[in-house]
């Protein structure tokens, strides 16, 4: 009795589970499978999901249309870059809320929580002007800027420099390890996982960033992957669904790529993300 | 003491420093430039104390483009939040390495662009060749144009930000659910309370700080929406799919009135903020926080 309910249960679940999973997944499939077809098999009267005789030629395709090397090379150099200055200024900034006493400490960590609510769409035209006056508009350092500074980032690394015990401070003091060298040799080392998981979420979703890179350039030299992609888009018109597809395929693989291999740390960090908050 | 005092004022400063400039001076500067009229046909800001205010709250479309984002927001925050709980409880459960399997597959939309996924949804929703009209055609659904009617770009839109957001939600879920200690449903199934006893009174009190984040971050991002809406309507057909951010890049960015622009990002930063004030204010406090 006890077993067959349990069966039942277990059956309903995987029922479930494998329905919505399957409607989450088509949409991929489907992509990847479009970008596999030669013009003429996108016209069918019934759905055709596996793509035969394979045609690999939209891929090639796509490099004569667009410089898409050239945004694979923009969007790696700006995510880097972005995640590179908030490693060191969110480091910096929870180091001495987690730690130190000064005056005004609360003020500050309140702007660095005010900055979590502001929406960062709400930037994006007086940033343009600040840019425009320096000079600065249509290059990489230009889509990297207004993302240096984290208060999201700054508050889960507080969080976790809080939970390594004092004393391992004042033990490392006596040892003649204050300072910036304690937090390079001991807080850091400690706040491992968030930092990484941190690393995992800032890449993730610069990678995909699209308004502020889309207001700030106008050549191909400086384009990311999803500009290129959106001005491909335009270019084409639709007219050739087996060719965007395989641009829409490309501009993806990357990320599908990382999250497939290193899955296990991909959802830790995202699950630590709001954990905290 | 005072030098200690010094070098942490100096370990502030970088981070300080890049918020000011391209977050807090730009809250001020838009507050500040929205009192003037500065746009093509006025080249040089002048000023014009709160005439844009009142341009903004006469035009029509601003109210359509409000009404667009609250439906937005009403449809897509509640249904991808209780899909999302929905699934971390089925993720929870025990289960084989199959559980992975449904981790990926419920996961990865967060992880493409949403350009990307747009581009994805524009061929699925494609009234001819789509898949999405071929399937609903076997529920007995006549052929929608999905993207060119304007009574269904906008649900279309929900459609496909669902799918693109649950997943991350419910990871935040199954972090919330993962954090219950198991012995409090073993007490209560000693008490003899049920499934239902068990998820009312233990799973949903435990989830509260979880809920909370997922309904703020929705929020703040259900307002932000833009990138599906420029690559798959541009706002249309009839401004329909028009939404806040939307409209601010098109007097901004399209039509070059600055003065409009700052105007309109003003009033989405008061909004937004009132908003997630108000959220704190009515749930926050109801909310069992272990920091």
């Amino acid at each position: 009795m006890k077993f067959n309910r349990n069966f039942r249960h277990r059956t309903g679940l995987h029922l479930a589970l494998m329905l919505v999973s399957l409607i989450t997944v088509a949409p991929y499939l489907w992509i990847l499978s479009t970008s596999l077809k030669f013009r003429t098999e996108v016209f069918t009267p019934t759905p055709k999901w596996i793509p035969w005789p394979i045609n690999i030629q939209n891929y090639l395709e796509m490099f004569e249309m667009a410089p898409f090397h050239l945004y694979l090379i923009n969007t790696i150099i700006v995510v880097t870059g972005i995640l590179a200055v908030q490693l060191v200024t969110i480091t910096l900034a929870a180091y001495v809320f987690a730690r130190r006493n000064f005056w005004g400490k609360e003020f500050f960590f309140f702007l660095f929580l005010i900055q979590m609510m502001i929406p960062i769409h709400a930037t994006f035209l007086p940033n343009f002007l600040t840019l425009k006056n320096f000079n600065l508009l249509n290059t990489r350092i230009a889509m990297m800027l207004p993302f240096f500074a984290s208060g999201y980032g700054t508050f889960l690394l507080r969080q976790a420099f809080r939970q390594i015990p004092r004393s391992l401070e004042d033990a490392a003091v006596i040892d003649g390890c204050g300072g910036l060298r304690f937090l390079w040799h001991v807080l850091i080392p400690l706040a491992k996982p968030t930092l990484i998981a941190f690393s995992i979420i800032s890449i993730v979703s610069h990678w995909n960033d699209y308004l502020w890179p889309l207001i700030v350039t106008d050549t191909p030299e400086v384009r990311t992957l999803t500009i290129g992609l959106g001005m491909f888009v335009q270019q084409e018109s639709g007219a050739d669904w087996t060719l965007l597809m395989a641009a829409t395929a490309f501009v993806t693989a990357p990320m599908m790529i990382f999250f497939l291999v290193f899955q296990k740390k991909f959802v830790e960090s995202f699950m630590l993300s709001g954990m905290k908050g | 003491m005072r030098t200690q005092r010094l070098t942490s004022y100096s370990y502030l400063l970088l981070g300080l420093f890049f918020m000011g400039v391209f977050t807090f001076i730009p809250v001020f500067l838009s507050a500040y430039l929205s009192l003037f009229r500065w746009n093509v046909s006025s080249p040089e800001p002048a000023f014009t104390w709160f005439s844009n205010y009142l341009e903004v709250f006469k035009a029509p479309l601003f109210w359509l483009v409000l009404r667009n984002n609250f439906i937005y927001a009403f449809t897509t925050i509640p249904v991808s939040m209780c899909l999302a709980l929905f699934l971390a409880i089925l993720v929870n459960q025990k289960m084989g390495t199959i559980k992975s399997f449904y981790r990926v597959s419920l996961f990865y939309p967060t992880m493409i662009p949403m350009v990307a996924a747009a581009m994805l949804w524009v061929w699925i929703f494609n009234p001819g060749l789509g898949i999405f009209n071929y399937y609903l055609g076997f529920l007995g659904v006549p052929r929608i144009e999905w993207l060119y009617d304007m009574r269904y770009a906008l649900i279309a839109i929900i459609i496909m930000s669902i799918w693109k957001n649950f997943g991350y939600y419910m990871l935040i879920f199954l972090a919330g659910l993962q954090s219950i200690p198991n012995h409090y449903y073993e007490a209560a199934a000693i008490e003899g309370a049920g499934g239902w006893k068990k998820f009312r009174y233990i799973t949903l009190p435990m989830l509260a700080p979880a809920t909370l984040f997922v309904f703020v971050v929705a929020i703040i991002s259900s307002f932000q929406v833009f990138d599906q809406v420029f690559i798959m309507t541009q706002g249309g057909p009839g401004d329909r799919t028009n939404v806040l951010v939307f409209y601010i890049y098109q007097h901004a960015f399209r039509f070059w009135d600055l003065g409009m622009g700052s105007t309109l990002t003003t009033l989405f930063i008061l909004g937004l903020l009132f908003a997630i004030w108000l959220v704190f204010r009515v749930i926050g406090r109801k909310v069992y926080y272990e920091v």
